[in-house]
């Protein structure tokens, strides 16, 4: 009956209600969309940066990534690659060869990374196939062909199926020229990638390197990313003598981000309640300041302080929840549209590609969130009914029923 | 042992620069079942006094004690208890809860004594039907007249089974529903021997009292016990 009777009272100034329960529902909606944006753009950085060359988990021979020196190859790499793809969890695998190279057009020059390849297997673990703005991967005929990023091409005046000159160091230490056919121009988000990486088919490299075949990195995608601490541990129990990391290890900045923008959503979060904390503390204030009478006939026929705290309590709660679960569904379903159909942030492109994030950003919220966040809505309201409620336990009943 | 008794009560209030003596030196004995009127122009003492004996105010000096009980002495949640199960209160502006229906205003008391959810609807019901509003059970406060109204804070009172009702002018916003309510009590006092005591300085409810206590300037200056 006392939820009954703080439910009832809510409502008594529906006016009142409806104003601190909008500017709640609006304040958690909009809170709530700009952390989703913030989260999609995060989690469009890590995706991006996945299915762009990182993939979930990278093996390399120990010291690799400290000197990447073309000798430094995974011994035995072929055989771990094939052994890697039958790993439960594993989705797809491929193996890199890559060499430090210079690129050289007739007008200029610039220091890349030829990324050797088959394929085929990195069809399965990266997304550049689908990134060609121009020509084709890897289709057709031709000596040496390779694929470069618009942005290298730029950089060098290149076009499509014009020449570019790869100039790299072999494996026995002398210097190597290759003439090389340009098949195929992409475009990631990232101009920084765009500009340093050349893809080539394996054979054509090793035939070039006058090497046997080697591989440097295997890039293992995982079948989903909850998984991928699974994978990663049966790998590094399988090879303990290789390098094996995450994403997270590999680009600590991209998760640095990631982390970043769900701390940025909280704070967000929490600045807003902090905002409605003073607009739920005055409303209520009001309500208890029009109900001195009231209150002080309640605690005369014999409701105890504790009860009176509980009522007025169980009102901010019950006032606070409604606009939290309006602002939580609003802004849920909003994401859940916008997350559909995305929000397109190509005003802003050149900047975000800075980062290396996706122009059109799916907003998203874990589930994790919506339910701090309605632990948040709670503690504001408790935090802002303390006050109403302190001053109304202090009501003294004759003097409420005799001047009020 | 008398059920209120009032042993040389005073009441000053220093709100202002001015202390205001509002209850002087009062000592007063009131028996079960009595229908007692405290009576006295405005100004007199006699809400301050009501208030005195509900506990709702403390005593500068002197003792209040009901059943016994010194109530002054009562810490302010054991105070607070002891309303709940032995006082029942009648405001003159009725002090209904306006969210609430007859019903629910009755039940609320019973609630707060703990009392479980069949017992209080069937007690509620059955009060109401006393107070001639059985058919009102279900109606708020704004769709009832002054007079229905002071009826439900009758049942209401009446709901916590307490030792004597206390009533602050119950009449004093009533018109023509002032008889009727008066008549009410009376039939309630004599049914349920219930112990009602009020302030009023309206003559028709003095004609009706048993029992006349008037105060002057905070002092009782006559008590008198009539044959009504």
């Amino acid at each position: 009956m006392l939820l009954t009777l703080a439910w009832k009272n809510t409502w008594r100034n529906k006016k009142r209600s409806f104003i601190i329960i909008l500017s709640i529902a609006l304040g958690l909606w909009g809170s709530l969309l700009a952390g989703a944006v913030w989260m999609g753009w995060g989690e469009s950085m890590v995706n991006t940066a996945i299915e762009r060359d990182l993939s979930n988990i990278q093996i390399h021979k120990k010291g690799y990534t400290r000197n990447k020196e073309i000798t430094n190859f995974i011994p035995r790499g072929f055989r771990i690659l094939k052994e890697t793809q039958h790993i439960p969890g594993v989705k797809a695998v491929s193996g890199r060869t890559l060499v430090e190279a210079m690129a050289a057009s007739p007008t200029s020059t610039f220091g890349v990374k030829i990324v050797g390849i088959i394929p085929a297997q990195a069809k399965k673990v990266t997304n550049i196939h689908s990134l060609l703005r121009q020509g084709t991967y890897f289709r057709g005929r031709g000596r040496n062909p390779v694929i470069i990023g618009k942005k290298l091409a730029d950089r060098l005046g290149l076009k499509l199926h014009s020449k570019i000159i790869l100039s790299f160091q072999g494996m026995d230490g002398s210097l190597n020229y290759a003439a090389c056919r340009i098949v195929g121009i992409y475009k990631t988000n990232s101009a920084l990638f765009d500009q340093s990486n050349v893809f080539m088919k394996q054979p054509d490299l090793f035939r070039l390197l006058n090497s046997k075949p080697a591989i440097h990195e295997i890039a293992v995608r995982t079948e989903s990313s909850r998984i991928m601490p699974k994978v990663f541990d049966a790998l590094k129990t399988k090879y303990p003598g290789l390098a094996v990391q995450t994403w997270k290890e590999l680009a600590p900045e991209v998760a640095l981000i990631s982390a970043a923008m769900e701390s940025y959503t909280y704070i967000f979060l929490g600045l807003i309640l902090f905002a409605l904390l003073f607009g739920i503390t005055n409303t209520m204030l009001m309500a208890v300041m029009k109900r001195v009478r009231e209150i002080g006939v309640l605690i005369a026929i014999g409701m105890k302080r504790g009860k009176v705290f509980s009522m007025i309590l169980l009102e901010t709660v019950l006032l606070s929840i409604t606009g939290g679960v309006a602002g939580i569904v609003t802004g849920g379903l909003s994401i859940a549209y916008f997350s559909h159909t995305g929000i397109d942030l190509s005003a802003f492109a050149s900047g975000m590609e800075t980062f290396g994030a996706s122009t059109m950003v799916h907003p998203f919220l874990p589930l994790d969130m919506y339910i701090a966040l309605l632990v948040m809505v709670v503690a504001t309201a408790i935090l802002s009914a303390v006050l109403p409620a302190w001053n109304a336990i202090h009501i003294q009943p004759s003097e409420a029923i005799r001047t009020y | 042992m008398p059920l209120i008794e009032l042993d040389n009560v005073s009441k000053t209030y220093n709100t202002t620069a001015v202390p205001i003596q509002a209850v002087k030196n009062v000592s007063l004995k009131i028996e079960k079942q009595e229908f007692t009127a405290i009576v006295g122009p405005s100004g007199s003492g006699k809400t301050t006094l009501l208030n005195l004996i509900g506990g709702l105010d403390k005593p500068t000096n002197g003792s209040v004690l009901v059943e016994g009980t010194d109530i002054s002495t009562l810490k302010p949640d054991a105070l607070i208890d002891f309303r709940l199960h032995h006082i029942g209160f009648v405001f003159q502006a009725y002090n209904l809860v306006p969210v609430f229906s007859a019903r629910e205003n009755v039940e609320f008391i019973m609630l707060l004594q703990k009392i479980p959810k069949a017992e209080r609807e069937k007690r509620a019901i059955e009060l109401l039907e006393a107070v001639g509003l059985g058919d009102r059970i279900d109606s708020r406060p704004s769709q009832l007249s002054g007079g229905e109204q002071q009826r439900v804070a009758v049942a209401r009172a009446l709901a916590s089974r307490p030792n004597f009702v206390l009533a602050d002018e119950p009449t004093a916003n009533l018109s023509h529903a002032a008889e009727s309510l008066l008549d009410m009590m009376n039939r309630l006092n004599r049914n349920y021997e219930m112990t009602f005591v009020f302030s009023t300085h309206d003559p028709r409810v003095i004609k009706r009292s048993r029992r006349v206590v008037t105060l002057e300037d905070g002092a009782v200056v006559s008590d008198v016990t009539t044959a009504a």
